[in-house]
C-alpha cells in the first residue's frame, strides 16, 4: 500500500476530522512530506482541508470525503434475511409474525456472538 | 462488482426468488436470452425460470425486452440478468425494514400482552379479556407476558441499523 493509501485511511478513522500536525506523526513521516501527500489528496478531492488551531498551535483539519458505505449485514438476523424483502403479504409489522421470528432470531445471534468472543 | 458469496446478497436473492431461483441466476447464459433458453441451460423447470425472472425484473434485476418476429407477428420476451443495482436495493430493504421495526416498537411499547403458558397463542389486553384470560385453543390460564426483551432487540438494532 502507498503512503497516500495509508494516509488516506488513517484520515478515514477520524470521523470528525484529524489535525494536520497529529497526522504526520501518527504516519511517522516528516511534516513536509505530509503536506505533499495532503496536497495530492487535494487534488484528488479525497480530502478536505480547513484552517484549525490545536493546542495554540496554527494548524489544518483534514477530513475524508469518502462516504461511509451502509452495512447491509444487519438486514441478516443470524442467517434469516429481513422478511420484509419481497413480502407478499398484507404488511401488518404490529403482528407479522416472519417479523417476530426475525427479532427473535436477534437473541439467538447475540448469544452465538457472545460464545465466539467468549471462546477468542 | 457483486460477489455472489456475500451472505448478505445471497439472503436477499434467496428471500426474494429461493433456493432454486439462485441456482438459476448462478448458471444463467449471459447477454440477452429467453426463458426457454435459460431452462435449457440451467435444468430449472421453465414454470420456476418464469417466476423467478418476473421477480427479478421487479426488483430491478432483470432487465427484460420485446420483440416482435416481422412475419409471424409473435413476441419474443428477452432477459438480461443485471445485479449491478443491488445495492440501491438493498438500501431500500434496509429503510423498509428500519420503518416496519419502529411500527411493531411502538405497537409493543403501547400495548400490554398476555401468552399461553404452553406457547399456544399470544393476545394484547383487549383479546384477552375478551376471552376471559383463557387460551382458546387449550384452556389454559393466560399469563401477563414481560416485553421488555424484545422490545430491546427491536431498539438495538433500529439504533445499529441507523447509525450504520
Amino acid at each position: 500500500m502507498g503512503i497516500e493509501e495509508t494516509a488516506l485511511e488513517v484520515i478515514s478513522k477520524y470521523e470528525d476530522g484529524v489535525f494536520q500536525n497529529q497526522l504526520w506523526k501518527e504516519l511517522d513521516i516528516d511534516s513536509r512530506k505530509c503536506s505533499r501527500i495532503i496536497s495530492k489528496l487535494l487534488k484528488d478531492g479525497l480530502i478536505t482541508r480547513e484552517p484549525a488551531v490545536d493546542n495554540g498551535a496554527r494548524t489544518f483539519l483534514i477530513r475524508t470525503t469518502r462516504k461511509e458505505e451502509p452495512s447491509f449485514e444487519l438486514l441478516l438476523s443470524g442467517d434469516m434475511f429481513s422478511p420484509c424483502a419481497g413480502c407478499r403479504d398484507a404488511c401488518q409489522p404490529e403482528s407479522c409474525e416472519k417479523l417476530t421470528a426475525w427479532v427473535l432470531n436477534l437473541s439467538q445471534e447475540n448469544s452465538n456472538n457472545q460464545e465466539v468472543s467468549e471462546t477468542e | 462488482m457483486i460477489d455472489m458469496n456475500d451472505p448478505v446478497i445471497r439472503g436477499y436473492l434467496i428471500r426474494l426468488v429461493g433456493e432454486d431461483g439462485l441456482a438459476m441466476i448462478e448458471e444463467m447464459p449471459e447477454g440477452e436470452v429467453t426463458d426457454e433458453q435459460i431452462a435449457q441451460a440451467t435444468g430449472i423447470l421453465l414454470n420456476i425460470v418464469r417466476r423467478t425472472l418476473f421477480i427479478l425484473n421487479e426488483n430491478k434485476l432483470a432487465i427484460c425486452r420485446r420483440e416482435r418476429d416481422a412475419s409471424s407477428g409473435w413476441l419474443t420476451y428477452l432477459w438480461t440478468l443485471d445485479i449491478s443495482d443491488i445495492r440501491k436495493q438493498l438500501i431500500k430493504e434496509r429503510k423498509k425494514l428500519i420503518k416496519n421495526l419502529k411500527i411493531r416498537k411502538e405497537f409493543e411499547e403501547s400495548n400490554v400482552f398476555y401468552i399461553c403458558p404452553e406457547g399456544c397463542i399470544r393476545m394484547d389486553f383487549k383479546q384477552a379479556s375478551d376471552a376471559v384470560f383463557m387460551c382458546m385453543e387449550c384452556g389454559e390460564d393466560m399469563i401477563h407476558e414481560d416485553n421488555t426483551p424484545f422490545i430491546q432487540l427491536i431498539d438495538e438494532r433500529i439504533k445499529n441499523l441507523e447509525s450504520r
